[in-house]
């Protein structure tokens, strides 16, 4: 992991395309400013975490046995 | 169920290599090389459930529904146009045995050119489990 200290409007560029700003410094939060292309995603890592979940559990679900059942019990809500 | 251009209108996966695919350029949020997938939805009855089955990786198929069922309101609160794009959200049943979607994270794809993105709705006080109904219809 790269390490790097920044102060208060100073900022770091990702790449060529990808600027990350400190943008206030709050107690123990920090403020952070990203400029980035749309095509790049911008997390916060537990966010990031819980789709990754949700997308893992999903995928475990054995779908097409489950497929008559979830919707009939979705059908009976 | 949101339809595609040409929808999908099988259950049986051999006929799935015949079919145009899904391509998420970017896979899936945390599952970058899931990118290729069918929608298999079943050809008898109308479900509100349909499968994404992956055509890159056989044991992951993806059971999803359609948010608007849940929340009429869903495709404007997510900032896509129902139009042209069709919205899915993934399903899981909870250790707790209730059927939960992934609301935070849904599956837009172009109607027209099957591109997908799974967007992340973060300001919208969604969740990845929110509750829809017990598996054993209780």
């Amino acid at each position: 992991m790269l390490v790097l200290s920044r102060k208060c409007d100073q900022s770091l560029l990702l790449g060529d395309d990808i600027v990350v700003t400190v943008l206030a410094i709050e107690g123990d939060r920090v403020k952070l400013g990203i400029k980035a292309p749309r095509s790049v995603a911008v997390l916060r890592q537990e966010v990031y975490d819980q789709i990754q979940a949700a997308n893992t559990a999903s995928a475990s679900l054995g779908a097409r046995p489950a497929l008559k059942s979830v919707a009939a019990a979705l059908r009976r809500h | 169920m949101p339809t595609l251009e040409q929808p999908l209108l099988t259950a049986t996966p051999a006929a799935s290599h015949s079919e145009p695919a899904i391509l998420f350029p970017d896979g899936l949020v945390g599952c970058p090389d899931w990118k290729r997938f069918v929608l298999l939805v079943d050809e008898d009855e109308d479900l509100p459930v349909a499968v994404l089955r992956s055509l890159d990786n056989p044991d992951v198929e993806l059971l999803v529904t359609d948010p608007t069922l849940v929340d009429p309101q869903y495709a404007i609160r997510a900032g896509v146009d129902a139009n042209s794009t069709a919205v899915y959200c993934t399903l899981s049943i909870g250790d707790d045995g209730w059927i939960t979607a992934n609301l935070l994270g849904p599956i837009v794809v172009d109607r027209r050119t099957r591109e997908a993105h799974q967007v992340v709705l973060s300001e919208s006080g969604y969740t990845t489990r929110h509750p829809l109904a017990r598996a054993d219809g209780a």
